[in-house]
């Protein structure tokens, strides 16, 4: 497939398979399946009238959310790459309308809806979903970067899905046990910090 | 084990289904257990969103770029449909003499030559810390590896190896002022090999601001007039220039 802005891949098949290697394919494979269908923004403006900035943001939402998806197994390829994200796409566009017109003073709300949760019984989400409601984001990512760049490093490896293993791996530590000790201390050190009035 | 360990257990899915029963009651009975799974949720979240806005910054770079590139802006495009038609067989023929006759642009040169930059690692005092950075840098973990690049620099003013890959990480990124900066640094350093003028040039290109051309052309000249490494690139961008 020849894309609109000269990014050059096979198949849909080639693309996600870069998308699920953790090398360099993977940045490679996020940045052509971002620039393959940028003139979705055009379409955003014309046919849901947002602005160009609007549209990109829903545009790179939906890349985002696309790549997440792809990784762990949620795309099974019933319809094209293409018609499946249009359709992620279009809903973002609706969503984002739709918060337009009847959210036109709430707070602008950056966290989606926690991934994490999807694992918990509906009970556990529900209590858990209230207490995360009350955290404040800006004071955690204020903390984070003060747990100093191994800390961050490990965390930010771990939460984007690197196994232990490849931690290890990737930042020289012995065994996938040590990264899970320092890993766990590092939370903890967050969780002090954070704790601090 | 810690409330942290155990919560950690659960979501990296360690746990028995026995085990998992028991996590989910606690949820219910214990309020300060449930503060501690919500944390963790949200130190989750915090730094998947601090991901997420590194991606989308890239994303607008690259948007941008690409809208340069093309010289147009979508509101002209809307209007451009009904020449469409009338230009397709026109387009045909020039994409032919383009895909067969057109040569290569300098900003094409210099793509293709980043592409096929090598990673040569020459191990000095800090070969622990380069070799992990570099690690980071094929394992595709760009901003991680250009912070460990920098932390190098820090503690060596020389470090010429973190200089050139802080340059080249910068350049992958797309921050060519920061590319451009280590590049400078990179180019002053009296070196047995020194690539760090053309590695400037391509910072250049790839920014692509007024005057950059000029100072390109400048900085070719030189690498071909002072005999500098990689001079038959030079000359043969100077020819695209």
């Amino acid at each position: 497939m020849n894309n609109s802005q000269g990014s050059v891949y096979k198949t849909d098949e080639e693309l996600i398979e870069n998308l699920r290697q953790e090398s360099s394919l993977k940045r490679k494979g996020e940045e052509q399946l971002f620039t393959s269908y940028t003139y979705f923004i055009r379409e955003g403006m014309h046919k849901h009238a947002l602005s160009e900035d609007e549209a990109f943001d829903a545009y790179s939402d939906t890349i985002l959310s696309a790549i997440e998806k792809i990784r762990n197994g949620s795309f099974e390829g019933r319809s094209s790459l293409k018609t499946w994200l249009y359709q992620i796409f279009h809903n973002k566009c609706v969503d984002l309308l739709r918060k337009k017109t009847t959210n036109k003073h709430s707070v602008h709300q950056t966290t989606a809806i926690n991934d994490w949760l999807l694992q918990l019984s509906d009970n556990g989400k529900t209590i858990i979903q209230k207490l995360i409601d009350k955290t404040d984001w800006g004071f955690l990512k204020q903390k984070l970067n003060e747990i100093g760049d191994t800390c961050k490093r490990l965390l930010t490896l771990s939460a984007e899905g690197y196994s232990d293993k490849e931690i290890g791996e990737l930042m020289e530590y012995k065994t996938a046990d040590v990264v899970k000790t320092t890993r766990l201390r590092c939370l903890e050190k967050l969780r002090q910090l954070y704790k601090r009035p | 084990m810690s409330d942290l360990a155990y919560i950690d257990k659960y979501f990296k899915k360690e746990l028995t289904q026995a085990e998992i029963t028991e996590f989910e009651k606690k949820i219910n009975e214990d309020p300060l257990f449930a503060e501690e799974v919500a944390f963790y949720c949200s130190t989750m979240q915090a730094i998947n969103d601090q991901l997420a806005e590194e991606k989308k910054k890239q994303f607008r770079k690259i948007y941008d770029e690409g809208k340069l590139r093309s010289g147009s802006k979508p509101a002209a495009i809307r209007r451009l449909w009904i020449y469409v038609a009338a230009a397709a067989a026109v387009a045909g023929l020039i994409i032919g003499w383009y895909m067969f006759a057109r040569p290569a642009s300098i900003q094409d040169l210099a793509d293709q030559y980043i592409e096929q930059i090598e990673i040569g690692v020459k191990m000095s005092g800090n070969e622990d810390n380069l070799g992990a950075a570099i690690r980071l840098y094929n394992k595709d973990s760009l901003p991680e590896a250009l912070r460990q690049f920098e932390m190098i620099i820090q503690s060596d003013s020389i470090a010429e190896t973190a200089k050139k890959m802080a340059g080249i990480v910068s350049l992958r990124l797309r921050d060519y002022d920061k590319a451009i900066d280590y590049f400078t640094q990179l180019e002053n350093l009296k070196l047995n090999y020194n690539p760090g003028k053309l590695y400037h040039a391509i910072a250049l290109i790839k920014r692509n601001s007024s005057g950059d051309k000029k100072t390109v052309k400048q900085l070719l000249q030189q690498v071909v007039e002072q005999d500098l490494e990689e001079k038959e690139t030079a000359q043969k961008w100077l020819k695209s220039l």
